[in-house]
Protein backbone atom coordinates (compact mmCIF):
# COMPACT_ATOMS: atom_id res chain seq x y z
CA UNK A 1 0.00 0.00 0.00
CA UNK A 2 2.90 2.09 0.99
CA UNK A 3 4.05 1.03 -1.59
CA UNK A 4 1.77 2.05 -4.60
CA UNK A 5 1.94 5.38 -2.53
CA UNK A 6 5.06 6.30 -3.29
CA UNK A 7 4.97 5.34 -7.37
CA UNK A 8 2.36 7.90 -7.41
CA UNK A 9 -0.28 5.01 -8.31
CA UNK A 10 -2.62 7.86 -7.95
CA UNK A 11 -1.36 10.36 -10.83
CA UNK A 12 -2.44 7.41 -13.26
CA UNK A 13 -6.57 7.85 -12.05
CA UNK A 14 -8.64 9.42 -14.13
CA UNK A 15 -8.28 13.45 -12.77
CA UNK A 16 -11.65 15.22 -12.43
CA UNK A 17 -12.30 16.65 -15.72
CA UNK A 18 -11.19 13.68 -17.90
CA UNK A 19 -13.44 12.20 -19.89
CA UNK A 20 -14.45 8.52 -18.82
CA UNK A 21 -15.18 6.49 -21.74
CA UNK A 22 -17.85 5.07 -22.08
CA UNK A 23 -18.62 0.98 -21.64
CA UNK A 24 -21.06 -1.57 -21.64
CA UNK A 25 -21.04 -4.13 -19.17
CA UNK A 26 -22.98 -7.04 -17.92
CA UNK A 27 -25.56 -6.76 -14.59
CA UNK A 28 -25.83 -8.90 -12.11
CA UNK A 29 -28.90 -10.08 -13.26
CA UNK A 30 -27.16 -10.71 -17.13
CA UNK A 31 -28.45 -7.38 -18.77
CA UNK A 32 -26.06 -5.44 -20.90
CA UNK A 33 -26.17 -1.67 -19.09
CA UNK A 34 -24.28 1.07 -21.32
CA UNK A 35 -22.77 4.53 -19.19
CA UNK A 36 -23.86 6.37 -22.14
CA UNK A 37 -27.74 5.01 -21.65
CA UNK A 38 -27.43 5.82 -17.87
CA UNK A 39 -25.58 9.45 -18.61
CA UNK A 40 -28.94 9.72 -20.58
CA UNK A 41 -31.01 10.13 -17.46
CA UNK A 42 -28.30 12.40 -15.54
CA UNK A 43 -25.31 12.42 -13.70
CA UNK A 44 -24.22 8.85 -12.37
CA UNK A 45 -21.74 7.60 -9.88
CA UNK A 46 -19.27 4.63 -11.21
CA UNK A 47 -17.97 3.06 -7.59
CA UNK A 48 -15.08 0.18 -7.80
CA UNK A 49 -15.30 -2.74 -5.28
CA UNK A 50 -12.84 -5.37 -5.11
CA UNK A 51 -15.46 -8.03 -4.22
CA UNK A 52 -17.85 -9.69 -1.93
CA UNK A 53 -15.02 -11.15 0.06
CA UNK A 54 -13.59 -7.58 1.21
CA UNK A 55 -15.74 -6.18 4.14
CA UNK A 56 -14.72 -2.88 3.51
CA UNK A 57 -15.89 -3.08 0.51
CA UNK A 58 -19.30 -4.70 2.47
CA UNK A 59 -19.41 -1.63 4.50
CA UNK A 60 -19.36 0.79 1.44
CA UNK A 61 -21.91 -0.94 -0.07
CA UNK A 62 -24.35 -0.95 2.93
CA UNK A 63 -23.34 2.75 3.08
CA UNK A 64 -24.41 3.07 -0.20
CA UNK A 65 -27.45 1.50 -0.26
CA UNK A 66 -28.82 3.33 2.52
CA UNK A 67 -27.62 6.76 0.89
CA UNK A 68 -29.38 5.45 -2.35
CA UNK A 69 -33.01 7.68 -2.05
CA UNK A 70 -30.92 10.69 -1.37
CA UNK A 71 -28.44 9.88 -3.99
CA UNK A 72 -31.76 9.20 -6.57
CA UNK A 73 -33.22 12.19 -5.27
CA UNK A 74 -30.43 14.22 -6.41
CA UNK A 75 -31.31 12.91 -9.54
CA UNK A 76 -27.73 10.60 -10.07
CA UNK A 77 -27.88 6.75 -10.90
CA UNK A 78 -24.83 4.52 -9.17
CA UNK A 79 -23.13 1.99 -10.69
CA UNK A 80 -21.17 -0.63 -8.86
CA UNK A 81 -18.49 -2.24 -10.66
CA UNK A 82 -16.56 -5.59 -9.06
CA UNK A 83 -14.36 -7.63 -11.08
CA UNK A 84 -15.81 -11.02 -9.95
CA UNK A 85 -17.82 -13.35 -12.11
CA UNK A 86 -20.00 -16.71 -11.43
CA UNK A 87 -22.55 -15.13 -10.31
CA UNK A 88 -20.68 -13.21 -7.47
CA UNK A 89 -21.94 -9.80 -8.02
CA UNK A 90 -26.10 -11.12 -7.98
CA UNK A 91 -24.60 -12.30 -4.13
CA UNK A 92 -23.14 -9.29 -3.55
CA UNK A 93 -26.19 -7.26 -4.73
CA UNK A 94 -28.88 -9.41 -2.96
CA UNK A 95 -26.54 -9.62 0.02
CA UNK A 96 -26.96 -5.62 0.47
CA UNK A 97 -31.04 -5.94 -1.06
CA UNK A 98 -29.23 -3.49 -3.11
CA UNK A 99 -31.39 -1.59 -6.14
CA UNK A 100 -28.45 -0.40 -7.82
CA UNK A 101 -26.83 -1.78 -10.80
CA UNK A 102 -23.78 -4.06 -9.54
CA UNK A 103 -22.06 -4.66 -12.72
CA UNK A 104 -19.32 -7.30 -13.59
CA UNK A 105 -15.87 -5.59 -14.85
CA UNK A 106 -15.03 -9.15 -16.56
CA UNK A 107 -10.88 -9.13 -16.40
CA UNK A 108 -11.25 -5.45 -15.04
CA UNK A 109 -11.23 -3.62 -18.65
CA UNK A 110 -12.83 -0.36 -17.45
CA UNK A 111 -11.04 -0.41 -14.04
CA UNK A 112 -8.01 -0.30 -16.30
CA UNK A 113 -9.26 2.68 -18.36
CA UNK A 114 -9.71 4.65 -15.71
CA UNK A 115 -6.07 3.58 -14.17
CA UNK A 116 -7.67 2.16 -10.57
CA UNK A 117 -6.35 -1.43 -11.29
CA UNK A 118 -3.44 -2.59 -9.44
CA UNK A 119 -1.37 -6.12 -9.18
CA UNK A 120 -1.06 -8.18 -5.91
CA UNK A 121 2.10 -8.19 -4.89
CA UNK A 122 3.43 -11.92 -4.53
CA UNK A 123 4.31 -11.81 -1.33
CA UNK A 124 0.70 -11.14 -0.33
CA UNK A 125 -1.20 -13.39 -2.75
CA UNK A 126 -0.80 -16.16 -0.11
CA UNK A 127 -1.80 -14.20 2.82
CA UNK A 128 -5.07 -13.13 1.21
CA UNK A 129 -8.14 -15.78 1.67
CA UNK A 130 -9.76 -15.17 -1.65
CA UNK A 131 -9.53 -17.54 -4.61
CA UNK A 132 -9.16 -14.54 -6.83
CA UNK A 133 -8.42 -17.22 -9.85
CA UNK A 134 -11.44 -18.92 -8.93
CA UNK A 135 -13.77 -15.71 -8.18
CA UNK A 136 -12.55 -13.51 -11.32
CA UNK A 137 -12.32 -16.29 -13.67
CA UNK A 138 -8.42 -14.88 -14.31
CA UNK A 139 -5.14 -16.15 -12.03
CA UNK A 140 -3.67 -12.51 -12.93
CA UNK A 141 -4.08 -11.16 -9.39
CA UNK A 142 -5.21 -7.72 -10.47
CA UNK A 143 -7.52 -5.72 -8.08
CA UNK A 144 -9.21 -2.55 -8.38
CA UNK A 145 -8.76 -0.33 -5.92
CA UNK A 146 -11.82 0.94 -3.88
CA UNK A 147 -12.26 4.43 -6.30
CA UNK A 148 -15.80 6.37 -6.56
CA UNK A 149 -15.99 8.72 -9.68
CA UNK A 150 -19.15 11.03 -10.18
CA UNK A 151 -19.84 12.07 -13.70
CA UNK A 152 -21.36 14.91 -15.21
CA UNK A 153 -24.17 13.94 -18.07
CA UNK A 154 -21.38 14.91 -20.66
CA UNK A 155 -19.46 11.93 -18.96
CA UNK A 156 -16.45 14.08 -17.55
CA UNK A 157 -15.18 13.28 -14.18
CA UNK A 158 -16.53 16.20 -11.88
CA UNK A 159 -15.28 14.31 -8.55
CA UNK A 160 -13.44 11.56 -7.88
CA UNK A 161 -12.24 9.74 -4.32
CA UNK A 162 -9.33 7.34 -4.76
CA UNK A 163 -6.80 5.81 -1.94
CA UNK A 164 -4.77 3.35 -2.27
CA UNK A 165 -5.39 2.46 1.58
CA UNK A 166 -8.30 0.22 0.63
CA UNK A 167 -9.55 0.91 4.29
CA UNK A 168 -10.62 4.65 3.21
CA UNK A 169 -13.43 5.21 0.88
CA UNK A 170 -15.65 7.54 0.20
CA UNK A 171 -17.91 8.79 2.28
CA UNK A 172 -21.85 8.63 1.22
CA UNK A 173 -22.63 12.38 2.37
CA UNK A 174 -19.47 13.19 0.79
CA UNK A 175 -20.17 11.71 -2.85
CA UNK A 176 -23.78 13.60 -2.26
CA UNK A 177 -22.92 16.55 -1.37
CA UNK A 178 -20.45 16.65 -4.52
CA UNK A 179 -23.97 15.35 -6.83
CA UNK A 180 -26.13 18.35 -5.65
CA UNK A 181 -23.28 20.59 -6.23
CA UNK A 182 -23.04 19.63 -9.75
CA UNK A 183 -26.87 20.13 -10.37
CA UNK A 184 -26.46 23.77 -8.60
CA UNK A 185 -23.63 24.39 -11.20
CA UNK A 186 -25.67 22.88 -14.13
CA UNK B 1 -1.42 1.45 -13.95
CA UNK B 2 -2.58 2.66 -16.80
CA UNK B 3 -4.00 1.85 -20.26
CA UNK B 4 -1.59 3.13 -22.77
CA UNK B 5 1.21 1.40 -20.22
CA UNK B 6 -0.23 -1.88 -20.98
CA UNK B 7 -1.15 -1.24 -24.62
CA UNK B 8 2.70 -0.18 -25.32
CA UNK B 9 3.58 -3.54 -23.46
CA UNK B 10 1.55 -5.55 -25.74
CA UNK B 11 2.28 -4.34 -28.74
CA UNK B 12 6.48 -4.82 -27.34
CA UNK B 13 5.12 -8.29 -27.01
CA UNK B 14 4.32 -8.61 -30.33
CA UNK B 15 6.87 -6.86 -32.10
CA UNK B 16 10.03 -7.68 -29.70
CA UNK B 17 11.31 -4.09 -31.09
CA UNK B 18 10.96 -0.78 -29.21
CA UNK B 19 11.23 1.41 -32.15
CA UNK B 20 8.66 -0.79 -34.25
CA UNK B 21 6.65 -1.05 -31.01
CA UNK B 22 6.37 2.49 -30.55
CA UNK B 23 5.64 3.85 -33.98
CA UNK B 24 3.04 1.30 -33.89
CA UNK B 25 1.48 2.77 -31.09
CA UNK B 26 2.03 6.41 -32.49
CA UNK B 27 4.05 7.53 -30.04
CA UNK B 28 7.47 8.81 -29.43
CA UNK B 29 10.52 6.24 -27.94
CA UNK B 30 11.61 8.45 -24.94
CA UNK B 31 7.88 8.39 -23.77
CA UNK B 32 7.15 4.55 -24.81
CA UNK B 33 10.16 3.54 -23.06
CA UNK B 34 9.49 6.03 -20.17
CA UNK B 35 5.64 4.00 -20.11
CA UNK B 36 7.10 0.23 -20.19
CA UNK B 37 9.73 1.77 -17.30
CA UNK B 38 6.62 2.82 -15.20
CA UNK B 39 4.61 -0.60 -15.68
CA UNK B 40 7.73 -2.27 -14.67
CA UNK B 41 8.25 -0.53 -11.49
CA UNK B 42 4.49 -1.26 -10.55
CA UNK B 43 4.93 -4.83 -11.41
CA UNK B 44 7.95 -5.48 -9.58
CA UNK B 45 10.45 -6.53 -11.66
CA UNK B 46 12.14 -6.30 -15.35
CA UNK B 47 9.25 -7.59 -18.04
CA UNK B 48 12.22 -7.47 -21.10
CA UNK B 49 15.52 -8.28 -21.43
CA UNK B 50 16.87 -5.07 -23.52
CA UNK B 51 19.88 -6.45 -25.44
CA UNK B 52 21.13 -4.97 -28.54
CA UNK B 53 20.17 -7.53 -31.35
CA UNK B 54 17.63 -9.20 -29.02
CA UNK B 55 14.66 -8.12 -26.91
CA UNK B 56 12.91 -10.80 -24.79
CA UNK B 57 10.21 -11.16 -22.05
CA UNK B 58 11.56 -12.10 -19.15
CA UNK B 59 9.84 -14.68 -16.87
CA UNK B 60 7.80 -12.21 -15.09
CA UNK B 61 7.04 -10.43 -18.58
CA UNK B 62 5.95 -13.79 -19.81
CA UNK B 63 4.06 -14.66 -16.75
CA UNK B 64 1.79 -11.25 -16.92
CA UNK B 65 1.30 -10.86 -20.63
CA UNK B 66 -1.68 -13.21 -20.78
CA UNK B 67 -3.37 -11.33 -17.64
CA UNK B 68 -2.44 -7.81 -19.46
CA UNK B 69 -3.45 -8.94 -22.73
CA UNK B 70 -7.01 -9.96 -21.46
CA UNK B 71 -7.53 -6.89 -19.03
CA UNK B 72 -6.51 -4.72 -22.24
CA UNK B 73 -8.83 -6.74 -24.72
CA UNK B 74 -11.74 -6.35 -21.73
CA UNK B 75 -11.24 -2.44 -21.66
CA UNK B 76 -11.42 -2.14 -25.59
CA UNK B 77 -14.48 -4.49 -25.57
CA UNK B 78 -16.07 -2.18 -23.05
CA UNK B 79 -15.75 0.96 -24.88
CA UNK B 80 -16.14 -1.21 -28.46
CA UNK B 81 -19.14 -2.24 -27.71
CA UNK B 82 -20.79 0.52 -26.04
CA UNK B 83 -19.56 2.27 -29.47
CA UNK B 84 -21.18 0.22 -31.82
CA UNK B 85 -24.43 0.70 -30.01
CA UNK B 86 -24.77 3.86 -31.00
CA UNK B 87 -23.18 3.03 -34.54
CA UNK B 88 -25.48 0.22 -35.21
CA UNK B 89 -22.36 -1.83 -36.70
CA UNK B 90 -23.03 -5.01 -38.05
CA UNK B 91 -21.38 -7.39 -35.93
CA UNK B 92 -21.56 -11.49 -35.77
CA UNK B 93 -21.89 -14.19 -32.33
CA UNK B 94 -20.81 -17.42 -33.77
CA UNK B 95 -21.18 -20.07 -31.04
CA UNK B 96 -20.22 -23.55 -31.00
CA UNK B 97 -22.34 -26.34 -29.61
CA UNK B 98 -20.36 -29.17 -28.02
CA UNK B 99 -22.07 -32.56 -28.25
CA UNK B 100 -26.01 -32.97 -26.90
CA UNK B 101 -24.98 -29.45 -25.24
CA UNK B 102 -28.27 -27.64 -25.94
CA UNK B 103 -28.26 -23.56 -26.53
CA UNK B 104 -31.49 -22.99 -23.75
CA UNK B 105 -28.95 -22.31 -21.08
CA UNK B 106 -27.13 -19.26 -22.83
CA UNK B 107 -29.99 -18.03 -25.17
CA UNK B 108 -30.91 -15.72 -22.37
CA UNK B 109 -27.49 -13.83 -23.01
CA UNK B 110 -27.19 -14.17 -26.76
CA UNK B 111 -30.58 -12.56 -26.68
CA UNK B 112 -29.50 -9.14 -24.40
CA UNK B 113 -26.26 -9.08 -27.06
CA UNK B 114 -28.72 -8.95 -30.00
CA UNK B 115 -30.92 -6.73 -28.00
CA UNK B 116 -28.15 -4.24 -27.16
CA UNK B 117 -26.57 -5.00 -30.81
CA UNK B 118 -29.55 -4.66 -33.28
CA UNK B 119 -28.21 -6.28 -36.72
CA UNK B 120 -25.89 -9.10 -35.10
CA UNK B 121 -26.35 -11.85 -36.71
CA UNK B 122 -26.24 -15.09 -34.45
CA UNK B 123 -24.96 -18.35 -35.49
CA UNK B 124 -25.05 -21.15 -33.72
CA UNK B 125 -22.42 -25.00 -35.07
CA UNK B 126 -23.14 -28.24 -33.39
CA UNK B 127 -20.29 -30.46 -33.47
CA UNK B 128 -17.87 -32.92 -32.05
CA UNK B 129 -15.23 -31.28 -29.71
CA UNK B 130 -11.97 -31.76 -32.30
CA UNK B 131 -14.20 -29.52 -35.07
CA UNK B 132 -15.42 -27.09 -32.96
CA UNK B 133 -11.65 -26.44 -31.20
CA UNK B 134 -10.54 -26.11 -34.86
CA UNK B 135 -12.93 -24.11 -36.37
CA UNK B 136 -11.85 -21.64 -33.69
CA UNK B 137 -8.65 -21.78 -33.93
CA UNK B 138 -9.34 -20.66 -37.39
CA UNK B 139 -11.55 -17.90 -36.52
CA UNK B 140 -14.47 -19.52 -38.12
CA UNK B 141 -16.15 -19.06 -34.31
CA UNK B 142 -15.73 -16.92 -31.88
CA UNK B 143 -16.50 -19.37 -28.75
CA UNK B 144 -17.33 -23.15 -28.30
CA UNK B 145 -19.27 -24.53 -25.12
CA UNK B 146 -17.25 -27.94 -24.67
CA UNK B 147 -17.40 -30.88 -22.06
CA UNK B 148 -14.36 -30.85 -19.48
CA UNK B 149 -13.42 -34.33 -20.38
CA UNK B 150 -12.00 -33.73 -24.27
CA UNK B 151 -8.79 -32.48 -24.71
CA UNK B 152 -8.20 -28.92 -25.20
CA UNK B 153 -4.89 -27.07 -26.39
CA UNK B 154 -3.18 -24.94 -24.53
CA UNK B 155 -4.57 -21.94 -26.68
CA UNK B 156 -7.64 -21.98 -25.28
CA UNK B 157 -8.95 -19.83 -22.41
CA UNK B 158 -11.48 -21.94 -20.43
CA UNK B 159 -14.13 -20.42 -17.85
CA UNK B 160 -16.26 -23.29 -15.83
CA UNK B 161 -20.08 -22.12 -16.92
CA UNK B 162 -22.51 -25.64 -15.83
CA UNK B 163 -22.85 -29.36 -14.70
CA UNK B 164 -25.35 -30.88 -16.60
CA UNK B 165 -26.62 -34.36 -15.62
CA UNK B 166 -28.10 -37.00 -17.51
CA UNK B 167 -31.77 -37.84 -17.73
CA UNK B 168 -33.56 -40.92 -19.53
CA UNK B 169 -35.67 -39.29 -22.57
CA UNK B 170 -38.58 -41.52 -23.08
CA UNK B 171 -41.07 -41.97 -25.71
CA UNK B 172 -44.24 -41.66 -25.23
CA UNK B 173 -46.56 -44.26 -22.84
CA UNK B 174 -42.93 -45.84 -21.71
CA UNK B 175 -43.47 -48.10 -18.40
CA UNK B 176 -40.50 -45.68 -16.67
CA UNK B 177 -42.55 -42.62 -16.91
CA UNK B 178 -44.45 -44.13 -14.36
CA UNK B 179 -40.66 -43.95 -12.06
CA UNK B 180 -39.73 -40.42 -10.65
CA UNK B 181 -36.01 -41.49 -11.12
CA UNK B 182 -34.07 -44.02 -13.50
CA UNK B 183 -31.35 -46.33 -12.40
CA UNK B 184 -29.00 -48.12 -14.86
CA UNK B 185 -30.62 -51.60 -13.70
CA UNK B 186 -33.83 -50.35 -14.85
CA UNK B 187 -32.58 -49.56 -18.18
CA UNK B 188 -30.79 -52.61 -19.08
CA UNK B 189 -33.38 -54.60 -21.12
CA UNK B 190 -33.83 -51.27 -23.03
CA UNK B 191 -32.33 -50.00 -26.63
CA UNK B 192 -30.36 -46.64 -26.11
CA UNK B 193 -29.72 -44.87 -28.96
CA UNK B 194 -26.24 -43.29 -28.61
CA UNK B 195 -24.18 -41.29 -30.74
CA UNK B 196 -21.89 -38.82 -31.03
CA UNK B 197 -24.05 -35.91 -30.41
CA UNK B 198 -25.74 -37.89 -27.54
CA UNK B 199 -23.24 -36.09 -25.15
CA UNK B 200 -21.29 -39.31 -24.23
CA UNK B 201 -23.20 -40.16 -21.11
CA UNK B 202 -24.37 -44.02 -22.49
CA UNK B 203 -21.22 -44.83 -23.46
CA UNK B 204 -19.46 -43.44 -20.26
CA UNK B 205 -22.22 -45.90 -18.44
CA UNK B 206 -20.88 -48.44 -21.10
CA UNK B 207 -17.43 -48.36 -20.19
CA UNK B 208 -18.30 -48.21 -16.50
CA UNK B 209 -19.44 -52.10 -17.07
CA UNK B 210 -23.24 -51.95 -17.45
CA UNK B 211 -23.61 -53.90 -20.36
CA UNK B 212 -25.68 -51.83 -22.46
CA UNK B 213 -27.78 -52.67 -25.61
CA UNK B 214 -26.79 -49.58 -27.67
CA UNK B 215 -28.09 -48.55 -31.21
CA UNK B 216 -25.64 -46.38 -32.98
CA UNK B 217 -27.15 -43.44 -34.28
CA UNK B 218 -25.53 -40.48 -35.54
CA UNK B 219 -27.15 -37.31 -35.96
CA UNK B 220 -28.14 -33.83 -34.16
CA UNK B 221 -29.82 -34.09 -31.20
CA UNK B 222 -33.17 -32.97 -32.26
CA UNK B 223 -32.90 -36.30 -34.62
CA UNK B 224 -32.29 -38.38 -31.80
CA UNK B 225 -35.37 -37.22 -30.48
CA UNK B 226 -37.11 -37.81 -33.68
CA UNK B 227 -36.54 -41.39 -33.44
CA UNK B 228 -37.31 -41.67 -29.64
CA UNK B 229 -40.25 -40.34 -30.40
CA UNK B 230 -40.75 -42.82 -33.00
CA UNK B 231 -40.06 -45.81 -30.68
CA UNK B 232 -36.77 -46.72 -31.77
CA UNK B 233 -35.52 -46.67 -27.86
CA UNK B 234 -34.60 -44.37 -25.29
CA UNK B 235 -31.71 -42.12 -25.04
CA UNK B 236 -29.87 -40.86 -21.98
CA UNK B 237 -29.25 -36.69 -22.63
CA UNK B 238 -28.34 -33.53 -21.05
CA UNK B 239 -31.28 -32.04 -18.36
CA UNK B 240 -30.29 -28.48 -20.10
CA UNK B 241 -31.82 -29.35 -23.50
CA UNK B 242 -35.92 -28.47 -23.58
CA UNK B 243 -37.41 -31.77 -24.07
CA UNK B 244 -40.72 -31.48 -25.91
CA UNK B 245 -43.92 -33.08 -25.70
CA UNK B 246 -45.04 -35.88 -25.98
CA UNK B 247 -41.39 -36.97 -25.19
CA UNK B 248 -40.99 -37.10 -21.69
CA UNK B 249 -37.49 -37.15 -19.03
CA UNK B 250 -36.88 -38.80 -16.08
CA UNK B 251 -33.44 -37.83 -13.78
CA UNK B 252 -31.10 -40.34 -14.48
CA UNK B 253 -29.33 -41.55 -11.01
CA UNK B 254 -27.31 -44.70 -9.62
CA UNK B 255 -24.60 -43.81 -10.97
CA UNK B 256 -25.37 -40.33 -11.42
CA UNK B 257 -23.89 -39.48 -14.90
CA UNK B 258 -22.86 -35.64 -14.90
CA UNK B 259 -20.30 -33.33 -17.30
CA UNK B 260 -18.98 -29.79 -16.60
CA UNK B 261 -19.30 -27.43 -19.71
CA UNK B 262 -16.95 -24.98 -20.29
CA UNK B 263 -17.03 -21.88 -22.15
CA UNK B 264 -14.04 -21.94 -24.42
CA UNK B 265 -12.44 -19.00 -26.75
CA UNK B 266 -9.16 -18.45 -28.21
CA UNK B 267 -6.63 -16.56 -25.70
CA UNK B 268 -5.01 -13.76 -26.77
CA UNK B 269 -7.25 -13.20 -30.19
CA UNK B 270 -9.64 -10.08 -29.14
CA UNK B 271 -13.07 -10.72 -30.20
CA UNK B 272 -15.64 -8.85 -32.05
CA UNK B 273 -17.92 -6.72 -29.70
CA UNK B 274 -20.32 -9.03 -29.97
CA UNK B 275 -18.66 -11.99 -29.15
CA UNK B 276 -16.30 -10.23 -26.39
CA UNK B 277 -20.01 -9.17 -24.89
CA UNK B 278 -21.51 -12.91 -25.22
CA UNK B 279 -18.28 -14.35 -23.18
CA UNK B 280 -18.85 -11.74 -20.67
CA UNK B 281 -22.65 -11.92 -19.61
CA UNK B 282 -21.85 -15.84 -19.45
CA UNK B 283 -19.02 -15.40 -17.14
CA UNK B 284 -20.66 -12.76 -14.91
CA UNK B 285 -23.29 -14.80 -13.94
CA UNK B 286 -23.92 -18.45 -12.43
CA UNK B 287 -25.79 -20.90 -14.48
CA UNK B 288 -28.47 -22.68 -12.00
Amino acid sequence: MAELGRNGFLNQVLPAGAVFPDFMLPSAEGRLVSLSAQLARGPVIVSFFRGEWCPFCRLMLAALTEALPEIEAAGATLLALTPETGGLALTMKQYHGARFEVLCDVDCGVGLAAGVVFQIPKLYRARMAADFAERQGNAGFFLPIPATFILAPDGVVAWRFADVDFTHLAEPADIIDAVRSLRETA
Amino acid sequence: MELSQVRYFIALSRTLNFSRAAAECNVTQPAFSRAIQKLEAELGGALLFRERNLTQLTELGRGVRPHLEAMLDAADAARDLAASRNARAPASLKIGLGPGIGAASIAGAVREVAAALPGASIHFEEGGPAALIEAMLNDMLDCALLPDFCDLPERLNRWPLYTDRAVAVLPPEHVLARQNAVTASDILGETILAGEYCGGFSHRLAAGGFSLRLQRCNGPTSQILDLVAAGLGIALLSDRLSIAAPLTSRPFHEPELTRKILLTAVAGRPLNPAAASFVKLCRAQTFV
